[in-house]
């Protein structure tokens, strides 16, 4: 800028003119150099704030395709569902036919699921043994927890009762074990009549009550089992819970084989509670109940949906799948312990569902883990480590929407807002259109009309100095210099309400100033009462005041 | 003389898990949260009042003060690390739920690695003396627990009708936002709602710890039972929670009588369950307009 105004200084317009009519007029005026306009716009697109490079790092990696092989793709038998969702598409620069796997889940499941089946063989020797034990927890309580996923997420009904009906299932099989020598294969089996029948009971209650009424009921019926084994006579109060079931882990094995097999026992049971969640909460059911999440109900049944009746369904199946897994538990464990109703339980399987996040399988799995972790295999660090489980779950209840898998999500949330926050701080509003304002203006070309309209009048307010103000005053009409010239120009374009003009009263009258309404037939107004006697003089009185409007906007 | 004897235990453990009844019931409604922290604030309360009697003074009063106060500044623990920083954020009635259970668990993993799993128990507050009426005995305990918790209830009640708190708070049961709107501070009002429903937890683990001792997790029977009466009685309704208390007492006091101390929990929870079908929003809550959060 410095440059510029030493410049300006020896800068002078010759008037082409001058040769032939010089009279009352200089041929020579002090003016200033015109920057080219291209500045102004290059100044108007850069950001005024610090801005970061667009687009993102590819994380992920892009498969070759070409046009033919987009669909040839592995498909489960019988059926033409594909493996993973891939889709074809083209490089939007270099037009290269790539594969992009759209959801890649699939993968990550099959990868984590692998590591849990070979984990056996990577455990360190040393702590192989409770490694293995508590993989088998692990095992039977994510079992647990994606099943009550179900309850929670998929059917929207708010039930602590998952563990009790586990515990009624697993207490009665051992009880009829132990009383009528019931061979192992049939406690799941015979549990899982018993998880169906208890469901139905505490579902009759669901069918009237909402979400979180049927919490609090749900808590009591917990202590409810709790109280009722822990004093009956049939269930052994003095052991500390009911042992002797038949087992399906033989005691003649050597111990490292009885705890692998109780390790694999306890992930095939995992997996097929899997199962169950893929194929009720991704089928028809399931389907169903996306439909009527909580607080739309009324609309998924004006459009014919019966989301009570495929709530209390998805419970009913969760309710027998539950009294399966108590059977698998008794089998297991070779009996079971008053534990699984204590509040403490039904409290560590909250924290595996709130760490991870409610409503999801990888959820639930990744949650039991933490938790089994810390309290089966830190199990030496004492009571400190279920303080350490409750300020997880606090954590992750306080700072997170929806768990540890919901992060993502409420990431891209957080993100979208802030993008939203920056973009305003960087718009700003001198004549042009905000976005929510250009929605409205059918014409889009008075958008960028009013832009470019903004663009120019900063740069004209570049071009206003003493000069030229000068060279006006001294010739309003004829050739000036360009930075002059440029200003009259963008003046005499402008639109006609609110425009100047001079009224002269009579042939011999005075000037005066006037504006134009803009409308036909609605008379100018005075803009002041000076008047000028010169018609030069009043000329230059509109540029001054066409100047003023200029600087001020 | 059985009955009778079974009939007045009853009433006196109602009116303990009544407190905390009307405690979670105006919680619920005030703030939209499901406090089932209560039980740590029962224990809190329990431990701030033994740790009074034991280094300070155990006059009966300071030492019901005192649980009352330690009671009132775990409501206001939970408050602040529960309510406050999540009431206006998504799914706050299942976060605050599950912040609140990890509230409980956290607290009474503390208590108990500071205290030890040792039960404590609190000095005698009400003497030992009875009256006798006709061949009914009423020893000193029940009638000081009974005229407590009344108490307590009878200011709670007249303080909620007649001060500007109160009118806050009971402008909160019925509309929040609009409460919000008219100048009522959210987070003000929840302050005064979980010290004074604090308050009535600490009195009540103070009055049962006249029958039982305190111990780390000596709140979740109360919590328990007293969730269980506020559901039966409407969430967010003293009059439907006092009523309830005194039906689920008979049951309680009949089905003991009848059939056996073991089945006492099996008859309430029916008497419960068939009362919630009929009246989902129990006994005198509303029944068409549940509080929207």
């Amino acid at each position: 800028m410095s440059d510029n105004s030493t410049s300006k200084d020896k800068y002078f317009w010759h008037n082409p003119l001058a040769v032939w009519d010089t009279k009352g007029r200089k041929g020579k005026v002090e003016s200033i150099p015109v920057p080219d306009p291209a500045t102004a716009w290059d100044n108007h697109k850069q950001y005024k704030i610090k801005t970061y490079k667009l687009g993102r790092l590819k994380h992920y990696h892009i498969w070759a395709n070409h046009g033919e092989r987009t669909w040839k793709r592995i498909r489960w038998w019988p059926t033409r569902r594909n493996l993973l969702n891939i889709r074809g598409k083209y490089n939007r620069k270099t037009l290269i036919a790539e594969k992009k796997i759209m959801d890649r889940r699939p993968i990550y499941w099959v990868l984590c699921l692998f590591i849990l089946a070979i984990a056996p063989f990577l455990f360190p020797e040393s702590m192989q043994n409770s490694l293995l034990t508590a993989g088998a927890v692990f095992g039977i309580f994510a079992a647990i927890n994606v099943c009550w996923t179900l309850v929670l997420g998929t059917a929207s009904i708010f039930s602590l009762a998952s563990y009790a009906i586990v515990g009624v299932a697993a207490f009665i099989t051992s009880w009829l074990s132990i009383q009528y020598g019931l061979p192992w294969w049939y406690l799941p089996i015979v549990g899982t009549a018993i998880g169906f029948a208890f469901g139905g009971i505490i579902a009759l209650p669901a069918m009237r009550l909402d979400g979180f009424y049927y919490a609090l009921l749900t808590l009591g019926l917990n202590e409810l089992c709790r109280v009722y084994f822990t004093t009956s006579k049939q269930f052994g109060s003095a052991s500390g819970g009911l042992y002797g079931a038949s087992t399906y882990i033989n005691p003649d094995w050597a111990p490292y084989t009885q705890s692998l097999v109780s390790y694999y026992g306890a992930f095939a049971l995992l997996i097929a509670s899997l199962f169950l969640f893929r194929f009720t909460n991704g089928k028809r059911l399931g389907r169903i109940l996306k439909m009527a999440p909580e607080k739309r109900e009324a609309f998924a049944e004006a459009c014919g949906v019966d989301y009570r009746q495929a709530r209390i369904r998805i419970f009913l199946i969760t309710s027998a799948a539950l009294g399966f897994i108590g059977g698998f538990y008794a089998a297991h464990y070779r009996g079971v312990a008053f534990s699984i109703f204590s509040f403490d339980t039904v409290l560590l399987g909250l924290a595996m569902l709130a760490i991870g996040g409610i409503g999801k399988a990888e959820g639930a799995i990744l949650g039991t883990l933490v938790v089994v972790f810390l309290d089966k295999i830190l199990i030496e660090i004492g009571p400190i480590r279920h303080l350490m489980i409750g300020t997880i779950m606090f954590g992750a209840v306080l700072f997170l929407n929806n768990g540890f898998f919901g992060i993502k999500q409420q990431f891209n949330a957080w993100r979208d807002k802030k993008r939203g926050e920056w973009r305003s701080a960087r718009t700003e509003k001198g004549g042009e259109a905000l976005p929510e304002e250009a929605t409205e203006i059918d014409d889009k070309d008075r958008l960028y009309m009013k832009r470019f309209d903004k663009v120019q009048r900063d740069y004209l307010k570049t071009l206003i100095t003493p000069q030229i103000m000068e060279e006006h005053r001294a010739q309003p009409l004829g050739q000036h210099s360009e930075a002059l010239e440029r200003v009259l120009l963008y003046f005499r374009r402008a639109e006609m309400d609110d425009k100047y003009a001079l009224h002269r009263d009579g042939p011999t009258g005075h000037y005066k100033l006037i504006a134009f309404s803009g409308n036909r037939g609605v008379s100018p107004r005075v803009v002041d009462d000076k008047e000028y006697d010169d018609v030069d003089e009043a000329y230059h009185a509109v540029f001054v005041r066409r100047v003023h409007d200029l600087m001020e906007s | 003389m059985d009955i009778t004897f079974i009939l007045i235990n009853a009433l006196v453990v109602a009116c303990i898990y009544g407190l905390v009844a009307v405690a979670v019931s105006i919680t619920w409604s005030s703030l939209g949260l499901i406090n089932l922290g209560y039980g740590f604030v029962f224990s809190f309360g329990g431990y701030g009042a033994y740790v009074v009697s034991k280094n300070l003074i155990d006059h009966p009063i300071a030492v019901a003060l005192a649980g009352i106060l330690f009671g009132a500044l775990g409501g206001i623990i939970i408050c602040a690390l529960v309510f406050i920083p999540l009431h206006d954020k998504k799914n706050f009635t299942t976060r605050g739920m599950i912040a609140t259970l990890a509230i409980s668990l956290v607290g009474s993993q503390a208590l108990l690695m500071y205290f030890g799993p040792r039960a404590k128990s609190l000095p005698e507050l009400f003497g030992f003396w009875q009256v006798r009426l006709g061949n009914i005995v009423l020893t000193s305990d029940k009638i000081g627990i009974v005229v407590c918790s009344i108490a307590m209830l009878s200011v709670v009640i007249f303080w909620m009708q007649g001060s500007r708190r109160g009118l806050e708070i009971r402008a909160m049961m019925m509309n929040p936002h609009a409460a919000s709107i008219v100048g009522i501070g959210i987070r003000s009002t929840g302050f005064y709602v979980m010290a004074l429903t604090g308050a009535m937890a600490g009195l009540a683990a103070v009055l049962l710890s006249q029958t039982y001792f305190i111990s780390p997790f000596s709140g979740l029977t109360p919590l328990i039972k007293g969730v269980s009466i506020a559901l039966c009685g409407g969430l967010g309704s003293v009059r439907g929670a006092v009523i309830a208390a005194i039906i689920l007492g008979i049951t309680e006091a009949a089905t003991s009588r009848l059939l056996g101390g073991q089945y006492v929990l099996i008859t309430q929870f029916l008497v419960i369950i068939s009362i919630l079908i009929v009246r989902p929003r129990g006994i005198a809550g509303l029944l068409d307009k549940g509080r929207e959060q």
